[in-house]
């Protein structure tokens, strides 16, 4: 079963960040699906239970524009992502973000998909192979940005 | 509240090492199938497992995109059974397999399968598939594709079924 657990929405003037704390740790996976649109140009961050620590890491594929990227990170303090979107109107990035067995005392792996598009040479698809290194249950997810005004973020379980 | 469209239909999670699992008599009521595979492995250098469909050797071809290291990747072939692309994980690193088995049960079509493999941090793919068979998927084998590799005590294996 995929249940919403909740969905956040940024308000009027934006936010600075986005948490979801106290999640029930009955199920097998998460996911977090993400509609964003930027005030500013710092990246989208993402960190399990406010851990700062040198425990993320991934692997990228994607295009920006025409051309092919790729890059990797090792032992970061969180999960970034550049390239969110600002310019053109009424346009978000959409991402998705799987964590499997997050209730679990293993490394969690992280499968993360990413879009932007803008009316310009600015467009952006990503996949990424995550994995974030602790034997901590995941119980609360937070996302820093300069959020825009109607961005959303929803977080479900699955069980 | 709406009605639930997404089922666990079976989760596996290994007491000890294993070199396969099986689900069989797959509910054919679903509309699409969601296999959700997080594996370790006992070979440090990681070993090639994937998923074959009603025990057919033939007909699987692909297409993918990855970063598995130094270089990125498209190509395109043939295999025996939908492989897991960046292997299935090794000793220190686990591997996430996302897989979508599209209209699974349909008897007039051949099937596809879109999937997402990843091993932590190390290396990306997606993977288009097709099984170029028309009937009906009733059993699904995930395995690794030598008797001396085997998946991790650990490793969990979720079968969903999506609402049509």
């Amino acid at each position: 079963m995929m249940t919403l657990i909740e969905t956040i929405t940024v308000g009027s003037g934006g936010a600075a960040s986005i948490e979801f704390t106290g999640i029930p740790q009955d199920g097998k996976d998460l996911v977090c699906l993400i509609s964003v649109r930027s005030t500013g140009s710092s990246s989208f961050t993402t960190r399990f239970n406010s851990d700062s620590g040198s425990n993320y890491s991934t692997r990228k594929l994607g295009v920006d524009d025409t051309t092919v990227v790729s890059s990797s990170r090792t032992s970061q303090a969180q999960f970034d992502q550049n390239d969110i979107i600002s310019a053109t109107s009424n346009t978000f990035a959409s991402m998705q973000i799987y964590i499997s067995n997050y209730a679990s005392s293993a490394n969690k792996s992280v499968s993360i998909d990413k879009v932007t598009e803008e009316n310009s040479s600015s467009s952006y698809s990503q996949i990424q192979a995550g994995s974030y290194s602790t034997s901590s249950a995941i119980t609360s997810i937070l996302f820093t940005h300069p959020f825009a005004e109607h961005s959303t973020a929803s977080l479900y379980i699955i069980s | 509240m709406a009605t639930p469209t997404y089922d666990l239909l079976e989760s596996v999670t290994l007491a000890t090492s294993a070199t396969s699992v099986t689900f069989s008599s797959i509910d054919q009521s679903y509309g699409d199938l969601v296999l959700v595979c997080n594996l370790g492995a006992n070979n440090a250098n990681g070993l090639s497992a994937g998923v074959r469909v009603n025990d057919s050797t033939t007909d699987y071809s692909f297409v993918l995109m990855r970063n598995s290291g130094s270089s990125t990747q498209g190509i395109g072939g043939t295999a025996g059974y939908f492989k897991f692309f960046n292997s299935a994980g090794n000793t220190s690193s686990k591997a996430l397999h996302n897989m979508n088995f599209f209209d699974y049960s349909s008897t007039d079509k051949h099937k596809s399968v879109l999937a997402r493999h990843n091993v932590d941090g190390t290396a990306v793919s997606a993977v288009a598939y097709r099984w170029a068979n028309t009937n009906a998927i009733t059993k699904l084998d995930v395995m690794t594709n030598s008797s001396s590799y085997e998946f991790a005590a650990g490793s969990t294996i979720n079968l969903y079924g999506v609402a049509k």
